[in-house]
């Protein structure tokens, strides 16, 4: 279990004036601020649950992982992993615990895999069954048996990540943190990262915490999700709970070869029935839910409709909605 | 209880990391030992002709070409790894994934640190070896197999000391931007007042005095001073002792160092 109080952070930033001068000014003097990078966080997440965690660029989600993985200090505030102070680096948590970033190589760049999973096998001590079998499950789950051997670093960005995943997991921790893994990925590769751990999940029930800005891997491995601006949460609950809750409207996508006429039905279109755009044959109609039947009749009226679909708002957006609101919710 | 078998897998590991670089290793081997060589003779054979003499402070020309190749050879054994291989790891945030491991960063960063030595250390055998077998002279240098004994523990301690030394300096970096320049000024200040550069007997008396009381002499002068056979048993404890308690005196400044600087660390970016 991971239970997080009243957790504050907060960097003080070297501030550096621009161009040369600037350079030549901070050799004497330098002005600091202070940026707050975490705000009150307060969080509780069961055994075996996974969340999602979501927010933009430097809104702290980053922070978080690192105060809960036990790499910095917070300002103030408690913090309790599996009963674990994460920041007194206990061996015994620390046994428990992986980080992968997707953004930062924890292998040995100059070296095969197999040889950093070595040295994590003596490190964590894993017992040279327990090894064999990790390494089959993984090494099989992720189809990356043949580059084992090859130097990490003249592996791909995908391969690279999922020999990351490898060495994180070797020992079965009971935390995950999972810091952005499908970052810079192609299509092919987030997809399988998913799928792996989605299927890790279900062999081993570890806790884990997936930060991500890709809404896909949001979507199909978490059903709650936390999202964090500015160093606060913003809203905590199931990913379900946001589209009813927030959802105020529905998608009406329609494909049409009368192109001259949409932009005349762009302007012509009653300011209740919502917001109009479109892109080569197709229109895309963001409608208040009382007003869809009525918006969509309205197209389908005023040009010749081949397709039409209404959907729901894509989660992508409506977390950008609340995003840009800044709603508060729990 | 401390489990040994993760630092021999580090120390195996760095070795494989250090081979898989092997024309590097020869290179800088042959390299070092040519210019070595061919600076030091050409230098020192001028000084000596115009003094005309054929011994300066209990150094003929040949043994201080030996000097000048054994010196550097082993202040690469005790400076180990390069410049900024620990403060690198924090301004760049690699450091978070030794603060993740259950390990202990300190026997992590000197297993590695050791296995750079080891090879130095391989290299200097090979020279040693190279000498006997080429241009055996005993008025130059007397293999003795004590002393060599002796000179290899003296240079594993003093390799520690310097590491304690040189962690203070790269620690640092938990507050500053770059310690880069500092981490330079230490293996000059070591180096020059060490006697890699020049011979310690060359310095004046008062210069002797003073170099007591700093840890320089004691890393480098000391064990080459074993080396050359140079020493007696009184001489050789006080240095000992000394030696030693700067190691302990600079390892106790590293730990507070590091707790502090943790404390301070953000791992690179919010």
């Amino acid at each position: 279990m991971i239970e997080v109080k009243g957790l504050h952070k907060t960097f003080k930033v070297h501030e550096k004036e621009p161009g040369f001068m600037g350079s030549v000014k901070s050799l004497f003097s330098r002005e600091y601020v202070e940026k707050k990078a975490l705000q009150d966080v307060n969080l509780t997440i069961d055994n075996g649950e996974i969340i999602g965690l979501i927010g933009s660029n430097g809104a702290g989600k980053t922070t978080l992982t690192k105060i809960l993985s036990g790499i910095i200090h917070p300002t103030s505030g408690s913090v309790s992993v599996l009963g674990y102070t994460p920041w007194d680096r206990k061996d015994i948590y620390r046994r428990q615990m992986s980080l992968i970033m997707g953004q930062k190589a924890q292998l040995w760049w100059d070296l095969p895999a197999l040889d950093s999973f070595l040295l994590l096998k003596e490190i964590y001590q894993i017992p040279d069954k327990q090894y064999k079998d990790s390494i089959e499950f993984l090494a099989d789950s992720l189809m990356i048996k043949d580059q084992l051997k090859v130097q990490v670093r003249k592996l791909s960005l995908g391969e690279r990540m999922k020999v990351e995943l490898m060495a994180a997991l070797l020992h079965r921790p009971k935390v995950v943190f999972l810091d952005e893994p499908t970052i810079g990925l192609d299509l092919m590769a987030q997809k399988a990262v998913r799928e792996f751990v989605k299927n890790y999940r279900q062999e081993f029930q570890p806790i884990m915490i997936l930060t991500s800005h890709y809404m896909e891997d949001i979507e199909e491995l978490c059903k709650r999700v936390v999202i964090i601006q500015e160093g606060r949460f913003i809203f905590d609950g199931q990913l379900e709970n946001i589209k009813s809750n927030y959802a105020t409207s529905k998608l009406i996508k329609a494909t049409s070869l009368e192109t001259d006429k949409f932009e005349s039905l762009k302007k012509s279109l009653p300011d209740h029935l919502g917001r109009l755009s479109y892109e080569n044959d197709t229109i895309q109609l963001h409608s208040p839910r009382g007003s869809v039947m009525e918006a969509a009749s309205y197209l389908l009226n005023n040009i010749k409709v081949l397709d039409l679909n209404i959907n729901e708002e894509e989660i992508g957006e409506i977390i950008e909605k609340i995003m840009r609101e800044g709603k508060v919710n729990a | 209880m401390l489990s040994l078998k993760w630092p021999i897998q580090v120390y195996l590991m760095e070795l494989r990391k250090i081979i898989t670089y092997r024309a590097d290793f020869w290179v800088n081997f042959f390299g070092q030992t040519f210019f070595s060589i061919v600076i030091s003779y050409f230098l020192w054979d001028a000084v000596f002709s115009a003094n005309n003499t054929d011994q300066m402070n209990g150094f003929t020309l040949e043994k201080l070409v030996l000097y000048y190749l054994i010196a550097p050879i082993m202040f690469r054994i005790q400076q180990g790894e390069t410049i900024g291989a620990i403060s690198r790891e924090i301004y760049e945030g690699s450091l978070n994934k030794f603060l993740i491991y259950p390990i202990n960063f300190y026997i992590y960063k000197i297993t590695t640190f050791f296995s750079h030595s080891t090879f130095y250390f391989f290299q200097l055998c090979l020279m040693v070896f190279g000498f006997q077998l080429f241009f055996y002279d005993p008025e130059i240098y007397q293999f003795n197999l004590l002393d060599f004994f002796l000179f290899t523990i003296l240079i594993g301690i003093s390799s520690l000391c310097y590491f304690a030394m040189n962690s203070v300096t790269e620690f640092i970096a938990f507050w500053a931007d770059n310690i880069w320049s500092l981490g330079v000024i230490t293996r000059f200040l070591t180096r020059f007042f060490g006697g890699v550069l020049i011979p310690l007997t060359f310095f004046p008396e008062w210069a002797m005095t003073v170099l007591k009381f700093t840890p320089f002499p004691y890393i480098v002068n000391f064990p080459i001073q074993v080396f050359f056979g140079n020493y007696e048993i009184e001489m050789f404890i006080k240095s000992l002792m000394a030696l030693i308690a700067w190691t302990v005196i600079f390892f106790f400044i590293s730990r507070i160092l590091w707790k502090k600087g943790l404390y301070s660390y953000s791992g690179v970016g919010i």
